[in-house]
């Protein structure tokens, strides 16, 4: 069953075709894993599918369903809804340096639930007809216990989350007094705290010493079973996740299939020549 | 001996209306700065354009002309009666710091990582949100050293309402040199050492609480 499908992206700035027509298809809780030189639009590709550009072309189905089309205009309520669908670790973490960890991780959650909170006391005063001073006293205090349980919950949340990608111990700590490797793996519980339909990394671990990609990478790994895509130059790492491969150069697929499938047999000229690249760099 | 408390309550006085101007300035141009930064940084081009023309024109004429015109102004330009003196010169004040604010807030907001403001988006924040919950923090300790001059150079400024003939402690120590006595204008030196020491160790101070931030 084809859970995302991604049909005739394009993306242009200025002049430069960034996106010339991506197309593709994925499983729910496959891993794709993107990948390509610089420039090739891989990173383009996963800022459109959370909406951090507009592609000039192009439609998202999730789940059998239209899920958006470039050629509507979105409010920004609506945006905000469908980035939900979508989570996004960065290249480097971007972390909150105002928060320490656990907030990090708590924060978008904590203000979904006040919201929530809010929308449920409208409601009420709304059921409630003029509602009287009695009335409005019992829904405040019942909005107010629905606001500390939620965030309640968001922070409990957040501590199973560090747990998982095992830094319950630092989650009181600011990002500056984490290593790069704790930032993204941080990052990595924050964008799993809203429970995203689909988890988008992009290049997570370029930003880190050569050290400590094996921690984040190894967070990732675990997280299998998840609908995912990452963009990576990792190509060991890539070839043993990756349940779909896509090699993008100049804006367009070049070439698509399995792991075995790609690394192992690669057809395309461009490819044999980027695979040959990164082993001499010694990325493999 | 006497003579010198005579001076110094007389001194204490105007150093009242300098502090009444310095602190009703800077609660008044604190937002507006702010308002005036997001105006300077509009989407909406005509917006932008005007008020950094407005920002241009007031960072770029003297304090003093702006004392004296919005003093003057009204009456000599409409026939209409314009603000008192201590009202005029807080008027003109207000706008002249809050255009300087602006640009600092300005600087400071457009320094923040575009980073930050995506990792909010992606987590489905709202912009106010983003701004409230993310970005202000951020803003504030990037600010804090520029503004800490700002807010200095203020207090020194106040004496410039004396062209208007407000008496504050410039305007009152300079009375007493018709009487022969110079040491009262030196005596002000002290009052502002004061204030401006003062200002200096809160924003130290407020610069150690936010270094945890490390942005």
């Amino acid at each position: 069953m084809e859970y995302l499908r991604v049909e005739g992206f394009r993306k242009k700035f200025h002049q430069t075709e960034v996106l010339k027509g991506v197309e593709f298809t994925l499983q729910k809780g496959e891993i794709l894993v993107i990948i390509g030189a610089s420039g090739s639009g891989k990173t383009t590709l996963l800022r459109c599918l959370n909406f951090l550009e507009t592609p000039d072309e192009g439609k998202v189905y999730l789940g059998g369903a239209l899920f958006s089309d470039a050629a509507v205009r979105y409010s920004d309520r609506e945006l905000r809804k469908k980035r939900l669908k979508f989570g996004l670790v960065f290249q480097n973490f971007n972390l909150f340096p105002n928060y320490d960890a656990k907030r990090n991780v708590s924060l978008a959650c904590e203000l979904l639930a006040r919201e929530r909170a809010r929308a449920k006391k409208r409601e009420l005063l709304a059921a409630e007809q003029g509602a009287r001073w009695k009335a409005r006293r019992r829904i405040a205090a019942e909005i107010r216990a629905m606001k500390k349980e939620g965030t309640a919950e968001s922070r409990a949340r957040a501590d199973a989350l560090l747990a998982q990608v095992g830094l319950q111990e630092k989650r009181d700590s600011f990002p500056y007094e984490l290593s790069g490797g704790q930032q993204q793996r941080v990052a990595i519980a924050r964008a799993l705290a809203l429970d995203p339909e689909v988890l988008c990394f992009d290049e997570p671990t370029s930003a880190l010493d050569p050290e400590l990609t094996g921690e984040v990478l190894k967070v990732i790994r675990g997280l299998k079973g998840r609908t995912m895509i990452v963009v990576t130059h990792e190509m060991a790492f890539a070839r043993e996740v990756a349940d779909r491969v896509i090699f993008m150069a100049d804006g367009v697929i070049e070439e698509e299939g399995t792991s075995e499938e790609v690394f192992g047999a690669p057809k395309s000229e461009k490819l044999k020549a980027f695979l040959k690249r990164t082993e001499e760099h010694g990325w493999i | 001996m006497t003579k010198f408390f005579a001076v110094t309550l007389e001194l204490l006085e105007g150093f009242g209306t300098t502090c009444y101007i310095f602190i009703a300035t800077l609660l008044l141009a604190l937002p507006l700065g702010l308002i005036i930064a997001f105006g300077s940084m509009s989407r909406f081009k005509p917006l932008r354009y005007v008020v950094r023309t407005v920002v241009w024109i007031i960072r770029g004429t003297p304090l003093m002309l702006q004392i004296v015109v919005i003093f003057y102004g009204p009456g000599l330009l409409f026939g209409v009666s314009g603000f008192d003196r201590v009202p005029s010169v807080i008027v003109a004040f207000v706008i002249n710091y809050a255009c300087y604010f602006s640009e600092i807030y300005r600087g400071g907001i457009e320094n923040i990582p575009r980073g930050q403001y995506e990792a909010g988006l992606v987590l489905g924040m709202t912009k106010v949100q983003i701004f409230f919950r993310i970005t202000l923090l951020q803003v504030v300790k990037r600010i804090l050293a520029p503004m800490s001059n700002e807010i200095i150079t203020l207090v020194k400024d106040t004496s410039l309402a004396r062209v208007i003939s407000v008496i504050e402690i410039i305007k009152v120590a300079e009375g007493f040199t018709r009487q022969g006595l110079i040491w009262p204008l030196f005596y002000t030196g002290v009052f502002y050492l004061l204030f401006v020491g003062i200002l200096t160790l809160l924003f130290r101070y407020a610069e150690k609480k936010t270094a945890y931030l490390k942005v």
